[in-house]
Formats: C-alpha cells, sequence, structure tokens
C-alpha cells in the first residue's frame, strides 16, 4: 500500500496524541524505582525500598483501606438508590420523570469547588464534618449521576412489554422487577457501581473540605505527601494503582472478548 | 346463550382529546375464538390492554365470572397473554421461561418440570429447553412465547398480533397450528389483528373496530357476506360499491335500480331503506360475459393475473370502474384489455349498507 505524506503525517500524529496520554501515567513508574529519597528518576540503580515503606506503613495501608471500604459502601448505596430512581424514571416515562433525570445529572455539571464549597457549609450544620459518615454520604452523591447514566442506558434498551408479560403470568410489581428487570439491566449496574467506586476512591475536592484529622482517604494521604515532603513513596502508590488499573482492564478485555466469541453448542 | 366468561360494559379510553374506545360494549363466550379486527389506531390493541389490565379505562368496567375486574391489578386477572414481538425473559433459559408462572405460583418442583415439558411439547419445542431466546428463531420464539402463556392453564389466552412479525410461510403454517391448539384444548382466545385474511381463517367470531367503536361483529363468513357498513365491506375483503335506489315492492321484496336497470336484493341485516341506498358487490361475485350475455356493457381497462384468478378492472359508463375476481380456468371468456364485455351478478350479490 502507498504512504503517501498525508498518511504518514496522520499516523506519526495519532502516535504522539496517544504517547502524550499515557506517558505521564507511565512515568512514575521509574520514578517509583529510583534509589533516591526524593522524586526523581533512578540515579545508580533500581530501587523497590519506596514500595517496602508503603507495605510497613500503618498510615498508608490505613488510607488505603479507608478509601477501599468507602468506595465500596458509596458504590453499594449509589447502584441500589440510582437503580430505584431510574426503574421509577423508566416506568413512569413522562415529563417529570425526564426533568427528574436532568435534575440528577446537575452534580456531574457544577464545578466540584463550588459543590464541596456546598457540602462544607451543609455539612457544618448537620455535624458531619470530619466523619466517615459524612464523607460517603458525600460520595454518594457525587457518584449517583454515573450510575443513573450507566443504568438507564440499560433500560432504555428493555422491552417495555417484558415487565408486563411478568405481571400478567401473575408476579406482582415488586417480583416482576426482581426477576425480570433487574436481572436484565445487571450489566448496566455493574458499570455504574465500578463508576461509583472509582468518582469516590479518586475524590479528593470535597474530602479536603470536609474532613481534617479523623478521616483520611488515599488521594487526601498523596496530596498531603505531596505538600510537606517529596517522598517517592507516592510514585510507589501510583504505580500500584496503574498496575491493578492494567490489571483489572485486562481481565474485562479478555472477559469480553472470551463471551463475544461464538459458543459452540 | 351461556353466561359471557368476560364482558367489557361503555369502556371509554381517551387520551386527551382522542378517544382510543367509545362506549364499546362486547361479551366473550367461554371457549370461542374471537378475533378483535381492525386498522391501527382503530382501537384493537387498547381493548386487549384494557382486558389483561395494563391500560385502566376512563369509564366503563371489565365483569369476569360475575365479578367487577376492572380495578384488578393484571397478576391478579388469571388471562394469558401473548405479546407482539413475544417479549420473552432475555435473561432465563426456554425452560425457565415457560417454568416463570408456576414458580410465581410457588407449585412444586417436580410438577413445575412436568409442565414445563409437557408444554413444550404442546408446542413441538421440547429439544430447546435449555436455549436462550436469543438462540431462537422469530417462529420458535413465537411458540415458547405461547407454551409459556399457557403452562398456568389460563382460561382466557389473549394474542397481540403474534404473527406479525413473521414471514408469510410460516404465518400460514401457524394459523392451523393455532387454530388446532384452539380447537384441542378449549381455552377461550382473545386475537387481536390487523389482518382480515387472519381473522376470516382462524375466528369463530370477529369484531371489527373501527375509531374506537364496535363496527359490526359475528362468524367469519357472515360478515364476509353481510357487511353492514361501508367501513366493513371495504376492510375485510374488497368490495365494489353501487349507487342505487332501493324500492320496497308490495310484497314486501326490495329492488335496487342502478345502471338503467332493476334487480332483486336481499335484506339480511335489515339494513335497507326505501331511496338512494349504497351496495357493496363482491369482486368474486361478478360473472363476465360476451357482450350481450349479461346485464350491464362494459370495457375491459386492466387485468392482473395472481395465478388462480385474475383481477380484471372493467370500466362502465355509469358504475365507474368495477373490479372483477375471473377465475383463470373453466371459463367462457379470457379478457383482454380493451374487450367490450359484460356483467351481471345473480341475487343476494349486492348487500345494502347503511347510510353513513
Amino acid at each position: 500500500m502507498a504512504r503517501s505524506p498525508l498518511r504518514i503525517f496522520f499516523a506519526t500524529g495519532s502516535w504522539a496524541i496517544l504517547a502524550f496520554l499515557v506517558l505521564p501515567i507511565l512515568v512514575v513508574i521509574p520514578v517509583s524505582l529510583t534509589d533516591t529519597a526524593f522524586i526523581g528518576l533512578p540515579k545508580d540503580h533500581l530501587s523497590l525500598q519506596h514500595f517496602d515503606t508503603f507495605l510497613h506503613s500503618p498510615k498508608w495501608l490505613w488510607a488505603t483501606w479507608t478509601s477501599v471500604w468507602i468506595g465500596a459502601i458509596v458504590a453499594a448505596a449509589s447502584t441500589a438508590l440510582g437503580t430505584a430512581f431510574c426503574i421509577g424514571c423508566w416506568f413512569l416515562s413522562d415529563r417529570a420523570a425526564m426533568i427528574a433525570r436532568w435534575v440528577m445529572i446537575v452534580p456531574i455539571l457544577v464545578p466540584p469547588v463550588v459543590q464541596s464549597l456546598g457540602f462544607y457549609k451543609f455539612w457544618v450544620t448537620l455535624g458531619l464534618i470530619d466523619t466517615h459518615f459524612g464523607v460517603i454520604l458525600a460520595h454518594t452523591l457525587l457518584a449517583l449521576p454515573y450510575v443513573t447514566i450507566s443504568v438507564f442506558a440499560a433500560l432504555t434498551n428493555l422491552d417495555r412489554r417484558i415487565p408486563q408479560a411478568a405481571r400478567n403470568l401473575g408476579a406482582p410489581l415488586g417480583m416482576a422487577i426482581r426477576t425480570v428487570i433487574l436481572p436484565s439491566i445487571r450489566p448496566g449496574m455493574f458499570t455504574g457501581a465500578i463508576f461509583a467506586f472509582i468518582v469516590s476512591f479518586d475524590e479528593i475536592v470535597g474530602v479536603l473540605f470536609i474532613t481534617v484529622r479523623q478521616v483520611e482517604t488515599l488521594p487526601k494521604m498523596i496530596w498531603e505527601g505531596i505538600q510537606e515532603s517529596i517522598d517517592p513513596v507516592i510514585a510507589a502508590v501510583a504505580t500500584i494503582l496503574v498496575l491493578m488499573t492494567l490489571l483489572v482492564t485486562a481481565a474485562t478485555v479478555a472477559r469480553s472478548y472470551m463471551s463475544s466469541k461464538p459458543k459452540l453448542t | 346463550m351461556p353466561d359471557p366468561i368476560l364482558s367489557v360494559r361503555k369502556a371509554v379510553k381517551t387520551y386527551g382529546a382522542f378517544h382510543a374506545l367509545n362506549d364499546v360494549d362486547l361479551d366473550i363466550r367461554e371457549g370461542e375464538f374471537l378475533t378483535l379486527l381492525g386498522p391501527s389506531g382503530s382501537g384493537k390493541t387498547t381493548l386487549l390492554s384494557v382486558i389483561a389490565g395494563f391500560t385502566p379505562l376512563t369509564s366503563g368496567s371489565v365483569h369476569a365470572r360475575g365479578g367487577d375486574i376492572s380495578r384488578l391489578p393484571p397478576e391478579k386477572r388469571g388471562f394469558a397473554m401473548v405479546f407482539q414481538g413475544y417479549a420473552l425473559f432475555p435473561t432465563m433459559t426456554v425452560a425457565e421461561n415457560v417454568a416463570y408462572p408456576l414458580r410465581v405460583r410457588q407449585w412444586k418442583r417436580q410438577d413445575i418440570s412436568d409442565r414445563v415439558a409437557e408444554c413444550l411439547d404442546l408446542v413441538q419445542m421440547a429439544q430447546f429447553a435449555d436455549r436462550m431466546p436469543s438462540q431462537l428463531s422469530g417462529g420458535q420464539q413465537q411458540r415458547i412465547a405461547l407454551a409459556r402463556s399457557l403452562s398456568f392453564k389460563p382460561d382466557i389466552l389473549l394474542l397481540d398480533e403474534p404473527l406479525s412479525a413473521l414471514d408469510k410461510k410460516l404465518r400460514a403454517d401457524l394459523q392451523w397450528e393455532l387454530k388446532a391448539l384452539h380447537d384441542r384444548l378449549g381455552v377461550t382466545f382473545v386475537y387481536v389483528t390487523h389482518d382480515q385474511e387472519e381473522a376470516l381463517s382462524m375466528s369463530d367470531r370477529i369484531v371489527i373496530l373501527n375509531d374506537g367503536q364496535i363496527q359490526q361483529q359475528g362468524a367469519p363468513d357472515d360478515l364476509y357476506n353481510w357487511p353492514r357498513t361501508e367501513f366493513v365491506a371495504s376492510f375485510l375483503g374488497k368490495s365494489n360499491f353501487i349507487n342505487s335506489v332501493v324500492l320496497k315492492g308490495a310484497d314486501g321484496t326490495l329492488k335496487a335500480q342502478a345502471g338503467g336497470h332493476e334487480f332483486p336484493i336481499e335484506d339480511h341485516n335489515g339494513t335497507a331503506v326505501s331511496g338512494e341506498t349504497c351496495l357493496a358487490l363482491r369482486p368474486e361475485r361478478i360473472r363476465l360475459g360476451a357482450p350481450g350475455a349479461e346485464m350491464f356493457e362494459g370495457r375491459v381497462r386492466q387485468i392482473s393475473y395472481l395465478g388462480e384468478r385474475c383481477q380484471v378492472l372493467v370500466d362502465h359508463a355509469e358504475f365507474g370502474e368495477i373490479l372483477v375476481s375471473h377465475p383463470t380456468w373453466h371459463v367462457d371468456i379470457r379478457p383482454e384489455p380493451h374487450l367490450n364485455v359484460s356483467f351481471g351478478w345473480e341475487r343476494g350479490a349486492c348487500v345494502p349498507l347503511l347510510s353513513a
């Protein structure tokens, strides 16, 4: 195939953009292997000492664990609430339901700083400042729009006659939802839950506004670490997160590849 | 007549200013194959949905077994429905789909598996029990939907255009099968369709709806032979319409004057009134003959050959265009374009219609 200059130009451009997207993420890997005590590339040899520090620091481990369990609760809570909301809207399918869905998206549109300020003012009144519950509540509110988008997308593909068929065959409404609707939209709920977990795990602005000393999440630790020192352990944490993301992505891709292959019957 | 298994009384359903159902009264007899026939927007699907309990009436009521069930939710009515597009549960296997109504009714495990096997046999789908619905063809999904709705032994089976998504050949096969199934099971079928051939071939009784109102109901041959209105005459089969003047003789016999001739007509429906009346005339009841052989003279304009018959358009000076369905064998005359012909019909072929 002839390689026209235009083709070469676009190919190079694409690779350059791809590199620009990926390299800043991957640069943490060599930095995390540094043998120095500050953030920079390895000087004399590669070292795992900063991974060692991370794995033996109660402070870091505790913050990681806090982020994981808060993320898990947020994922569960926002998926449950978001799914209930979506099924209700789907059944109504009127003007009010459409408006409600738009209102639900608003948290994505509002700048995080503005929202966090709101949380701060409100959480002070409620006495939720610097509590785990306060963080879970804030994160659930932030994650809900993502869940509703993903679950509603799954619902729009569902034939309206399917719950009707279930009821016609003798299932009361609640049973029809449990046995017929939920299994059909499970992929959408799963995606929503993953998004919710990531939103919570990654969230920093709100946490900085509404926590003081009691609640330490991983993003907050990283941010504080950068503030007070230039400890390469941050790079080690980042490397672990990048590797975990790659693993999960690879597993997901492999799974969808396997299920897309025709089954032998 | 025995008590109806289901009655609809003065049913009205409005969506804003639109009347989907406008004062519908309907009795369904136990064990019959009843077809609701009408063009789209006629209210036939709304009526089925009202019976199933998905659509609340604006006014009026639905009665079954002597009680008013208008406010009963769909799951408590016990009527099974076969949906357009089948609405099989995509996350369940064929066997799980058929078992669903039994599981909901908390049947014993063994009873469920026996009944599922029985129902899959009934529709000849036993070998597909472990497939997912998405792995089946349209016709197969249709059979599973049927098995699922019959599995809990409902009194009434509601079918919403169940064959409309299938190709013509398969549709014809399934029409025979549905009819045979109805005869075998004795379950009351309420069948919604817009396809008049389907309605004619399967039903014990047809109810023709238009604009949310019942136009006429009766046995297929009664409706076909004796339409009361221009709508029924043209929707159920094809008709020619002839403007005539009807005269009542001293002995009660009726005569119609049209095209410069006078011929006897029969008034089966009691619709004839003296004076200007529109007559409906089926294309296949018109005889074609050589010029002079029949009552009216015309000229062939166009022919469409259909195999066992051909459709002939004949121009007549007064009636305008007359459609004739003419056999292609055992006939005295082979029509060709621009041929002069004569045409006529026997007594009873012309049906007087209600004046609009």
